[in-house]
């Protein structure tokens, strides 16, 4: 079963509980099989798989409860690029592997989800849109909104730890 | 286009989702403007960065298990086959069977669905890492050609040991080592010089979280060339953009240190 363990990790990234993942990932391998007959030969798999399983998740206790927490987003193109050569801009690359879970750990659900969709499991922007059944546009908003930021996380976190280093320094 | 429109394209860019006209467009345009290309290999940096951070949670052998168990079971109870499927009105077959042909099929399908992205992503992530290193201020950790310094270096630093052949008399040139990571995995990078190009060694435990079988690849996203295999419970990759012949030909000296 190949797709299990990337299941597995989207389900302990969304839940950030491991029993509630393991819950989350019986229930999507015993929904897949019941309806397996839903499922469309020669269309995506994997989208489907991923489907069922953020499903289940939205209506699990803390899907729902991630569900009434979620920011308002705009859901248009914005101006969302990297503003030139600004050391906000390679926050996300030089951020130690920590850091870099840490801060997506804190990203509001629907931005963590494409990013994970989208970086981690190379999702093309149209399969990501099957996965969480919203328009294409929606999916770049998300994915380009939630790397800012992740971005501005890890940069402010370094001034804090840039800050702290200095007050410690001084003492 | 100008720079902020173009800028406001680049999350697009790096997950080639740009129309091929636009995606050559922008390559013409950052070939010019240091702004925008620094822009755009800062996003993809940190896309790799992402993507190795992302994979963070191995699910135990126990759930593995757990999970096929219950999927037969769920199969095989009357509310799963009240679900009237044409197949179950003609066949009349032990329920039992219908699961684990189900479960077949599904496990066929899951197979057939990911092998395509898995192999050679698991690979393409070690092109990744490679490049990352270059890029880096400090690509090495430990800096000497002589393998007697850098072999000693790995101890206490990483889970095992391997050995590096002697290079005298060869093309190739040993640069240093650093630890990496891969799958949560701590391994042995070398950087070794070819002429005026880098070859990249990871060496790791051949778990099987690194999902890596076969002997080489070419990943054609990056056209980096990797040669790998299994020696002494250890899994070597190789990568580089040098012909194929050159990487074998360091393998069989990594292969035969002695």
């Amino acid at each position: 079963m190949p797709l299990f363990d990337a299941l597995y990790n989207f389900a302990r990234w969304l839940a950030r509980d491991e029993s509630e993942a393991e819950d989350l990932v019986q229930e999507t391998f015993a929904k897949a099989l019941r309806g397996f007959g839903s499922f469309t030969p020669g269309t995506d798999f994997r989208a489907w798989m991923f489907r069922i399983l953020r499903n289940t998740f939205l209506t699990s206790r803390t899907g729902l409860q991630a569900k009434l927490t979620v920011p308002l987003e705009p859901e248009v193109a914005e101006s969302t690029g990297v503003t030139r050569e600004t050391p906000e801009s390679f926050a996300l690359a030089s951020a130690s592997r920590e850091a870099l879970q840490s801060a997506l750990a804190e990203l509001p659900i629907v931005y963590r989800e494409a990013i994970l969709l989208c970086d981690v499991e190379e999702m093309k922007y149209s399969e990501i849109a099957e996965v969480l059944s919203v328009p294409i546009g929606t999916v770049m908003s998300r994915v380009a909104r939630g790397r800012r930021l992740l971005r501005q996380t890890l940069a402010s976190e370094r001034v804090v730890s840039r800050g702290h280093g200095k007050s410690e320094q001084e003492r | 286009m100008s720079c902020q429109e173009w800028q406001n394209r680049l999350d697009a860019y790096v997950d080639e989702e740009l129309p091929p006209q636009e995606m050559e467009a922008f390559r013409a345009h950052a070939a010019d403007c240091t702004g925008c290309a620094s822009a755009a290999l800062a996003l993809l940096e940190g896309k790799s960065a992402t993507r190795r951070a992302g994979q963070r949670y191995v699910a135990s052998a126990a759930l593995r298990a757990s999970v096929m168990a219950s999927a037969i079971a769920e199969t095989g109870t009357p509310s799963a086959t009240r679900i009237q499927t044409p197949q179950s009105r003609v066949l009349s077959w032990p329920r039992w069977a219908l699961a684990t042909a189900a479960l077949l099929l599904l496990a066929g399908g899951l197979f057939l669905s990911i092998n395509r992205y898995r192999q050679p992503s698991s690979l393409a992530e070690f092109a990744d890492l490679h490049v990352a290193d270059l890029a880096s201020a400090n690509p090495v950790e430990v800096v000497s050609t002589d393998r007697h310094t850098v072999k000693p270096w790995f101890q206490g630093r990483i889970p095992f040991t391997f050995d590096i052949p002697d290079l005298q008399g060869s093309p190739f040139t040993l640069t240093g080592g650093r630890v990496t990571y891969f799958h949560q995995e701590p391994g042995a990078q070398l950087l070794f010089t070819y002429q005026r190009h880098f070859i990249s060694a990871f060496i790791f435990r051949d778990t099987p979280q690194l999902s890596i079988s076969g002997a080489s690849f070419v990943d054609h996203s990056t056209s980096f060339n990797l040669q790998t295999w299994t020696q002494g419970g250890l899994r070597y990759v190789l990568v580089s953009d040098v012909n194929p012949d050159a990487l074998r030909q360091l393998a069989n000296l990594l292969q035969h240190p002695h």
